[in-house]
């Protein structure tokens, strides 16, 4: 879901640019608030780890693939959604500049509907989901599949607004490719919290499992 | 486990993709391009084949589009090294890895909260 720099003209990438910049100041908030110098280690081993499982493009039917963003699950692991912005910041910084993976002048909207979007969709769903199923797995799998879809959704609304796409055939398209994708989003984050879970339980912020 | 065997046993896990991923990750295009391309008449929504030359042309029209023309060269495009083929592939890739580590390792280092 990288948008190239073609995709968006350069005055509305720049506001994207400056939005990203506020959430980009409000992560580095939280991590001077409650980032605590033991957890540097696991950050820096989550950060590595979604760069690598997003150069893995899983085929998805129609003649398409589609890879994890990882958002969801760094916002999970580490309790908050700017957690999320904070990685995926700096995993997107280096996919773009190293990797010309994503655009440069496009990186703002490439932040905010991954890192952002992911961020708080992927904490906020996963925590409203415990309160009704109290299934840390399920909560995951559905906050992951949440993230990607509207992360796609924000993405084709904003290239509607570049004129890259209409929007009712963006929505369809991307909406139609992403529900799919999610799952793989979905799927990735409930096994590896289970995998973090089930080996340092107490690195979680909020213990997992499952409750009747 | 042991907090450092957790770390090593996460930076191993991350490695091991990274080498992989080259051998096993699809080269269809991703989300968004399969909605670009169909979008702009190169494939089916649910087609499996792409015209390239439809591709090309929906790539240089958006251009017009937008008038966001800003190119510039990525050292290692798409995970690659020149010249070097699925080899390059994986060192682009676990290069990138490693270098995630280091870079969120020290960004994270200096903003964390202080312990004490």
């Amino acid at each position: 879901m990288h948008i190239p720099d073609a995709f968006i003209p350069m005055g509305q990438a720049l506001i994207y640019w400056i939005i990203a910049l506020i959430f980009i100041a409000l992560a580095l908030r939280w991590a001077r608030r409650s980032m605590v110098e033991e957890k540097v280690p696991l950050v820096a081993v989550l950060a590595a780890g979604i760069f690598a499982i997003q150069a893995l493009n899983i085929p998805i039917p129609w003649g398409t693939s589609g890879h994890m963003v990882g958002a969801a699950l760094a916002a999970i692991v580490l309790g908050s959604p700017y957690a999320g912005i904070f990685v995926l910041t700096l995993v997107l910084l280096v996919q773009g500049v190293i990797f010309g993976d994503g655009g440069i002048t496009v990186m703002g909207a490439n932040i905010i509907n991954m890192g952002v979007v992911g961020g708080f969709v992927g904490y906020y769903g996963y925590t409203a989901v415990m309160g009704v199923a109290k299934n840390s797995y399920a909560a995951a799998f559905i906050a992951g599949w949440a993230s990607l879809f509207i992360s796609a959704i924000l993405c084709a609304v904003e290239l509607a607004i570049a004129g890259t796409f209409p929007l009712d055939l963006g929505l369809t398209f991307m909406g139609g490719y992403h529900a799919v994708i999610g799952l793989i989003e979905g799927g990735i984050t409930a096994v590896a919290l289970y995998l973090i879970a089930s080996a340092r339980p107490d690195i979680l912020e909020r213990p997992a499992g499952v409750t009747a | 486990m042991e907090k450092n065997q957790f770390i090593m046993i996460g930076i191993a896990v991350a490695l091991v993709i990274a080498v992989a991923a080259p051998f096993l990750a699809s080269g269809n295009p991703d989300g968004l391009e399969s909605a670009f391309f169909s979008i702009h008449g190169a494939k089916d929504f649910q087609g499996d084949e792409l015209d390239e030359d439809a591709a090309s042309a929906a790539e240089e029209k958006v251009v017009a589009i937008t008038g966001n023309d800003f190119a510039f060269e990525a050292p290692l495009p798409d995970y690659s090294i020149a010249g070097m083929d699925k080899p390059g592939e994986v060192l682009a890739i676990v290069v990138g890895t490693l270098l995630m580590l280091v870079l969120v390792y020290g960004v994270a280092r200096v903003t964390a909260r202080p312990d004490n």
